[in-house]
């Protein structure tokens, strides 16, 4: 049967199929894991299996703008008093009110978006099974921070979308030789606002093309006066910028970053570090969809993939450090990562580990599931 | 904090109301003018777009789960059951509003229920809005093949 109206009454009716949506409260359960094989060349290094991280995903929408979402990590499959590993966080925890498509405002526990791997580390996401080395030492994922801000996507043809938030400082007694501003995360937990700092990302998508930058400046001094004072005494200033590509059977990505620690002088002064008043450094990976030759008509995939990484967490020392030539790390990860489904993941993956130094060198073979929902 | 309190008096004034929006998304797909009948199939609405007694296309909305927001969509298709555009009515999510945009709404264009329609093949997807992009071109597929079968069996006209 045929209704017949006119645009007057149609927009009167117009509504009848948009019903369905009306605004109601809904609760959505969802998740990430991965568990490791992790086998390293050298004496008294065993192969090691791990249950490295199990997330809970818990999101509720209260109405049709106001929503809450969450994160809930177990790493390491559990934590025991005096015993190493195992941590349980919470990796995310905001609310997020919808003004607009271009405009989110956001409270919370909420992520730096710097970088590829911190906003979307989910690891069917990602080739190898460890997630980059650089995304551990030079952008410390995940790197959470409690604040407030904005994100948005720009409707139309722009392909433009931002991330902004003002959030909790890092702590420039936890900045180190090794791993840079890793250990100065608060990552929610006490965390002081001594030194409010902003980070924000700028990315650009087409399809099968993502080209972002990001940024973070903030102090860390806390109140140690003799380290710096005033709100952005002791900065951490960072700059990034990522791309990647997809066409067909090839995926290209790279990644490179650059952190500035200009008073790290006063900062290894107070604690007694060594801490590079530049940690700079990126990767680059290329993969190839064997599946493409083999079974084009297959939506499954078996990605062959490279990565190349070199990054340094003394790149620049303040007077007093001598450099640690091992900090300048060069790791080459060669592997396959088969994806029955998009969101599930099998990696397997030799990783090789030089550094200018020529200390402690090693090879790694890495085996892994991961899976996300 | 008076630069939130701003943004919220600006949109709070309109907020885009997807009938406002699914008016503007025929307009835009079909031109100015046209005369828009709702017919009903089953349960479901689905648009009937003419001018001048000549039939220029239906057009249906559905809803598919991203992450964790249904994402409301619309599908056109010309008298010839080719896809004439996907519009994103509404959008709730913080990520993955990629799928708005043109450059990627494009390539399901002249798409006939008959061709395939995968991610990673006919459809590229983007990085940092996987979920949504699944999603969607698995509401436009089936809204497709469902439009098409409607028009062929009679069921619209």
């Amino acid at each position: 049967m045929r209704t017949l109206v006119g645009w007057g009454l149609f927009v009167v009716m117009a509504p009848c199929p948009l019903q369905l949506l009306a605004a109601q409260e809904r609760t959505t359960v969802g998740g990430y894991g991965e568990v490791h094989y992790t086998n390293s060349t050298g004496p008294k290094t065993p192969a090691v299996v791990n249950l490295a991280r199990f997330v809970v995903y818990l999101a509720h929408s209260f109405d049709e703008r106001l929503a809450f979402r969450s994160e809930l990590e177990v790493e390491d499959a559990k934590v025991e008093g005096g015993q190493a590993g195992g941590e349980v966080a919470l990796e995310q925890a905001y609310l997020d009110y919808r003004l607009a498509d271009w405009i989110t405002l956001r409270t919370g526990l909420v992520l730096p978006p710097v970088g590829i791997i911190n906003e979307t580390h989910e690891p069917p996401t990602f080739n190898g099974v460890d997630r980059p080395g650089f995304d551990h030492d030079v952008i410390p994922t995940t790197w959470r921070e409690i604040g407030l801000g904005a994100v948005g996507t720009i409707p139309g043809r722009s392909g433009l979308a931002y991330r902004v938030y003002l959030v909790n400082g890092l702590r420039a007694d936890g900045l180190s030789a090794g791993e840079g501003i890793r250990e100065g995360r608060q990552e929610g937990r006490q965390a002081s606002f001594a030194n409010p700092s902003v980070t924000g990302r700028l990315e650009w998508a087409r399809p099968g093309v993502k080209i972002g930058g990001s940024f973070w400046y903030g102090g860390t001094a806390d109140t140690n006066a003799a380290v710096g004072t005033g709100t952005f005494g002791a900065p951490v200033a960072l700059l990034a910028a990522d791309a990647r590509y997809e066409r067909g059977p090839v995926a290209l990505r790279g990644v490179v970053a650059n952190i500035s620690v200009s008073d790290a002088q006063a900062i290894n002064a107070a604690y007694g570090r060594s801490v590079g008043s530049r940690i700079a450094g990126g990767y680059v990976e290329g993969a190839y969809n064997l599946l493409w030759l083999f079974a084009p008509e297959s939506s499954q995939k078996l990605n062959a993939f490279v990565r190349h990484e070199r990054y340094d967490t003394q790149a620049s020392v303040p007077s007093g450090v001598t450099r640690d030539r091992s900090l300048a790390r060069r790791i080459t990860t060669l592997g396959l990562t088969y994806k029955p489904t998009w969101n599930t993941a099998f990696k397997g993956d030799y990783r090789l580990l030089r550094n200018a130094g020529g200390a402690g060198e090693s090879e790694v073979l890495s085996l892994g599931v991961g899976y996300q929902f | 904090m008076t630069l939130a309190l701003a943004v919220l008096l600006l949109t709070a004034q309109n907020p885009a109301a997807p009938p406002a929006k699914l008016v503007a998304s025929i307009a835009r797909l079909f031109g100015p003018g046209t005369r828009v009948d709702t017919l009903r199939v089953d349960t479901a609405s689905v648009l009937r777009v003419s001018r001048a007694d000549s039939l220029l296309g239906f057009a249906a909305v559905g809803n598919v789960l991203g992450k964790d927001q249904p994402i409301t969509f619309l599908v056109a298709i010309d008298p010839a059951d080719r896809l004439k555009d996907v519009d994103i009515l509404v959008y709730r999510e913080p990520y993955g509003g990629e799928v708005a945009y043109e450059p990627w709404r494009r390539q399901f264009r002249g798409k006939s229920a008959g061709d395939s329609l995968r991610v990673g093949k006919e459809i590229r997807s983007i990085s940092g809005a996987t979920i949504s992009v699944h999603a969607v071109t698995r509401g436009v597929r089936r809204m497709l093949s469902d439009l098409t079968a409607w028009h062929q069996s009679g069921a619209i006209r």
